[in-house]
């Protein structure tokens, strides 16, 4: 448990209180080494682009359901812009209230998502999510 | 048949005697157009899309009639077909209603009886048919909305609740009372953002079933009325609400609808504010004059970036980042003032401010 693994992480959601929920929860957990939130997914993305790499490795938590730019354009977006060997630090989750099957299909149709979260984030699916990083 | 408008006819036949004979017997009665090869014949119908009812001869030199049929078909299905053929040719009257899909054939020469009846019986067909599609049609839009509709619906509902569970879930382990304050006040926008919903579906759905209530309105106490709904959350955010009123001559409409559609412009501008403004304003002049209902809602709060300016009148458009609205309050708007029969319009500039303009004539 001392030397886990660290993350940094950046929550990317226009609901201000959901913001507030990720990082409390997120800073509550062990691994977590920084913690960002954006309300808009283009400034999260010209952020991602000039943002230095260290060594550990970036937890990325999108919601799909956002005005201006979705989540899925944040993931097509990231894809293209995003230098191909800056990627690979990127782990990309995204994160939904939506109960609709269609969109958790898409979602994991992307190669660069790790995985699709229903919200709120909880301790326990935050935890197995990180821990299913390590496994 | 329509008194006013003749039923459109189209006839082709590549001998011309029979094309004069045919126009010279219905001219009267009918709209008669004739043509005098299958490829003028075609030229006909994309120049007529409302052609309702198409003769052709099946023995042509450049197409035989059932080419031409199937040919129409694809261009435009609407109108109704039937086949002319000099001859008892059991196999080409076959082959004519499999794939030309013929309403019905006659023998030549044809018996002026005949053809009259044919064009009425032809005409009553077309006129059930694209019913029937005009129906379909817009039961192919309801659906689509409607599934928009769902969707947007579990997400938009869910959304605010799922925030309040999460909050309510670390609220649990916190001690320090500013903080639980904090959050209690977040958790309170997300109600108010369902309620609101829940008010505008409800609006939506007056709107799209309910009749219009046509009645004497007072646009000063129609107005008040609603100023004294918003005063509450604009003297909370520090606007100051400015109202001119001019009304000298009496005006009908449906007032529910007039306070849904002012309502919603006010609560926009109401909402939509500049945190660092500290002149924050709203004024609204309503005019009647001429039977017109003018009113114009401004403010100099965020604005809206140009290139949304066409979006917003869209279902579940937001134009911001802000996240206040329900995506719902300017398309009820738009359909509200289509309804009365109105106009709408806007000019804004991001970190200005916005000016809706709204023209509703009395009933």
């Amino acid at each position: 448990m001392n030397n886990r693994e660290q993350y940094h992480f950046i929550l990317i959601d226009d609901s201000k209180l959901d913001c507030f929920i990720g990082e409390k929860v997120i800073q509550n957990n062990g691994a977590c080494r920084s913690f960002q939130s954006f309300s808009d997914a283009q400034n999260a993305l010209e952020h991602i682009k000039i943002r230095p790499i260290d060594e550990s490795k970036t937890i990325l938590l999108v919601d799909i359901n956002m005005p201006l730019m979705t989540g899925f354009e944040f993931i097509e977006s990231f894809e293209k812009n995003i230098p191909e060997d800056k990627q690979p630090n990127y782990i990309i989750n995204l994160l939904s209230s939506s109960i609709n099957q269609s969109d958790i299909i898409r979602a994991k149709s992307y190669k660069s998502v790790h995985d699709f979260l229903n919200k709120p984030i909880k301790k326990d699916t935050l935890q197995a999510m990180i821990d299913s990083l390590s496994a | 048949m329509d008194s006013t408008e003749k039923i459109k006819v189209l006839y082709i036949d590549d001998e011309m005697n029979n094309l004069v004979g045919f126009k010279a017997a219905f001219r009267i009665d009918y709209n008669v157009l004739i043509a005098n090869s299958a490829d003028e014949g075609i030229k006909m119908l994309e120049k007529h899309p409302d052609l309702k009812v198409i003769f052709c001869d099946q023995r042509m030199p450049d197409k035989t009639g059932v080419q031409f049929f199937e040919e129409a078909a694809q261009i435009n299905p609407q109108p109704i077909r039937m086949l002319l053929t000099g001859y008892v040719d059991i196999e080409s009257v076959i082959e004519a209603i499999n794939k030309g899909h013929i309403f019905r054939y006659l023998t030549k020469p044809w018996q002026e009886g005949d053809v009259r009846a044919a064009i009425e019986e032809g005409y009553k067909y077309y006129v059930t048919s694209s019913a029937l599609t005009l129906k379909n049609l817009e039961l192919q839009k309801a659906n689509e909305e409607l599934d928009k509709f769902a969707y947007s619906v579990t997400h938009d509902i869910r959304g605010p609740i799922v925030s309040m569970m999460g909050a309510l879930e670390i609220m649990k382990d916190m001690d320090d009372p500013e903080q639980i304050k904090g959050l209690i006040e977040m958790m309170q926008q997300s109600v108010e953002k369902v309620n609101d919903l829940i008010e505008n579906v409800h609006s939506y759905y007056s709107l799209k079933r309910g009749n219009l209530n046509i009645q004497e309105v007072n646009v000063a106490a129609l107005l008040n009325d609603i100023i004294s709904i918003q005063k509450v959350n604009a003297s909370l955010n520090g606007v100051e609400i400015n109202t001119d009123i001019e009304q000298n001559e009496a005006y009908r409409n449906d007032k529910t609808v007039l306070q849904m559609i002012i309502n919603n412009l006010l609560s926009n501008a109401v909402k939509y504010q500049r945190n660092e403004e500290t002149n924050k304003f709203v004024k609204i002049s309503a005019i009647v004059k001429n039977g017109l209902l003018k009113i114009i809602v401004e403010d100099n709060g965020i604005g809206i970036d140009n290139q949304y300016l066409n979006d917003i009148f869209k279902m579940f458009f937001r134009a911001t980042n802000e996240n206040l609205g329900s995506g719902f309050g300017l398309y009820n708007v738009k359909d509200a003032v289509e309804r009365l029969n109105g106009e709408i319009s806007v000019t804004s500039e991001a970190n200005k401010g916005s000016v809706f303009t709204v023209t509703i004539p009395g009933k």
